[in-house]
């Protein structure tokens, strides 16, 4: 992890008030994470696990029961910290009566810019997103993948170090989510910072550079991918070479006449899979 | 972070937009043809020698300013009641909050874009009636003038029916008298602005908003009847009294809507007070609002 952080989530817990019981619900517990500037960090889990509550929590829209969230080393819950960060709710709703230019033109006014910077950065984004065509179209004549490329363009607009995306792909078609997808990577390459929180598990595989699994709560496991997906107690080889040989491989593994170590190491799982393991595991956990 | 004029009237002028875009001004073709059926309309005894021909332009003028009043009242607490409740349900206020907006200059923006969409809603209205009620001032006139010509009223006479016709017509106090109306709309915004900041729902807020609009009409009276007929009131219960005048404003100090209609003359100390105590009540709520807003989580 490089050492200027762009996230401190420290000891998060955010307990809601229940309408009919004494008892508060407890959405989040003891979650504490960080995210380096320039990572791609990706936090899974299943639906209520808590994922867009630590993300609000990030954002000061929910004040944290216990612990802080800092956004490159300011409280979030001051105003101050969202200078440097860029949102795209899950599902997002743009108000319906502005075309796509308005949209990032409203958005563009709220954190100051003006006059040509706002006219050229608007150009840009629309550009980038590929809604240039859209720019005079209504937002409530737009598809999901069109809305959820104008909210990423509006998450952009002023140029921030951090975006925090809440399910970037959701309800998107395969060919919008790739789309997407590749702009977030070209994004890290130009230095964002990238907080998201995705149901597409390859996807996250794909792109972050590590990743958190929240169930009920609480943060379960957290790493690289590289850590997480690296079955340690296998050993993984890969041979080249005639069936035969495969065959006398396979049968005398001690004897590897005829073939040529190609590579050899632990084996890896897909993070579906360590997901749905450890799904099953607290679902296990839960019932005993 | 402090509160920030422009960012306050970006999101004021983004909230006029929604309205006009809304379609809300299509309220003013109702009202045109309200005053246009308003100059058709004559009643039967303007003619004759005992005809009270101002009765006519206080319709006119009565038709008309109930309209606004109407539209103004309805517009307001509606308007208010509708935006920021949408804006959470739509998500849309995740992505406003989520920049560096302080929530005081989100709910101010709102607020004044609200009352900026009156304004100009109620100023398109008072210029309609004033050209309307011209018209049917020198109407009205020219028909006294000349009934009073064939009964051989003396000059003074008819220069004091002309004078009576004119203080019907379009006045100082017609003007004040609709911008009481916007102050009205003022407060009663204020009003559902601060009951949208904790309410969930959209219909509560509308609701409450009338009911608050209909107490604030008796609840003055009813205070100071009570007041009246006690013995002895404790300065803590007066306080107490005076502080329900805050929950539920005292809508009669917008009588004088009634009196620019009459043709009373409204003066400008009169309109001044009345614009401070409704300045006065718009803070209050606005403050009141934003500590609920503030704390409030999404």
């Amino acid at each position: 992890m490089k050492t200027s952080l762009a996230v401190e989530i420290s000891h998060l817990t955010k307990e809601f008030p229940s309408p009919f019981k004494r008892k508060k619900i407890r959405a989040v517990t003891d979650v504490t994470l960080q995210i380096g500037e320039g990572e791609i960090y990706g936090l899974i889990g299943p639906n209520g696990s808590g994922k867009s509550t630590t993300m609000k929590a990030l954002l000061g829209l929910l004040a944290p029961t216990e612990g802080e969230c800092k956004i490159f080393r300011r409280n979030s819950v001051k105003v101050d910290s969202r200078k440097d960060v860029g949102y795209l709710p899950e599902n997002p709703y743009f108000y319906k009566h502005l075309t796509g230019k308005e949209t990032l033109a409203f958005y563009g006014k709220l954190c100051s810019l003006r006059g040509k910077a706002l006219s050229a950065r608007i150009d840009e984004l629309l550009k980038m997103v590929d809604l240039e065509r859209a720019r005079h179209q209504k937002v409530g004549t737009f598809s999901k993948g069109m809305l959820q490329r104008i909210g990423l363009a509006q998450a952009l607009i002023h140029e921030p170090r951090l975006l925090i995306l809440d399910e970037p792909t959701a309800g998107v078609d395969p060919v919008g989510s790739r789309e997407i997808r590749d702009l977030i990577l070209a994004l890290k390459e130009a230095g964002k910072t990238v907080f998201l929180c995705s149901h597409l598990l390859e996807q996250v595989q794909e792109i972050c550079d590590r990743v958190g699994i929240i169930f009920n709560g609480k943060l379960k496991r957290e790493g690289t991918l590289e850590e997480l997906i690296t079955l340690k107690d296998r050993l993984e080889v890969t041979v080249s070479g005639d069936a035969d040989a495969q065959e006398n491989f396979l049968t005398l593994t001690k004897e590897l006449d005829g073939l040529d170590l190609i590579s050899s190491g632990a084996p890896k799982t897909s993070l579906e899979s360590l997901f749905i393991e450890m799904a099953n595991e607290e679902e296990r956990r839960k019932n005993a | 972070m402090i509160a920030s004029l422009r960012r306050i009237s970006v999101i004021a002028g983004h909230t006029f937009t929604q309205l006009v875009r809304m379609k809300v001004f299509g309220f003013l073709a109702v009202f045109a043809i309200i005053l246009i059926a308003a100059h058709f309309f004559k009643l039967p005894h303007t003619y004759g020698p005992e005809s009270v021909a101002e009765e006519e332009l206080r319709m006119m003028k009565s038709s008309a300013m109930g309209a606004m009043s109407l539209f103004a009242v309805i517009f307001s607490i509606a308007a208010t009641g509708l935006l920021i409740p949408r804006d959470v349900e739509d998500r849309t206020l995740y992505t406003i909050l989520c920049k560096p907006v302080p929530r005081f200059d989100y709910l101010t923006g709102k607020y004044l874009g609200v009352l900026f969409t009156v304004f100009i809603a109620l100023l398109i209205m008072d210029l309609l009636m004033s050209g309307a009620l011209y018209l049917r001032t020198m109407g009205v006139l020219e028909e006294r003038v000349n009934t009073a010509t064939a009964l051989g009223w003396s000059e003074e006479v008819k220069e004091t029916e002309r004078q009576e016709v004119l203080r019907q017509g379009v006045t100082w106090s017609v003007h004040a008298g609709v911008l009481a109306i916007f102050l009205k709309a003022m407060v009663s915004a204020g009003v559902a602005l601060l009951i949208s900041t904790f309410s969930t729902s959209t219909l509560f807020t509308i609701i409450m908003g009338f009911l608050v609009y209909f107490i604030g009409h008796y609840a003055g009276g009813a205070r100071e009847y009570w007041l009246s007929q006690q013995l002895d009131v404790s300065p803590f219960t007066r306080f107490g009294s005076h502080l329900m005048s805050v929950v539920f404003p005292d809508f009669r100090l917008f009588n004088i809507i009634d009196g620019a209609i009459a043709g009373i003359p409204i003066t400008a100390s009169m309109i001044w007070k009345l614009t401070g105590i409704s300045m006065i009540y718009a803070a209050v709520y606005l403050i009141l609002s934003w500590f609920a807003f503030a704390k409030k989580e999404f």
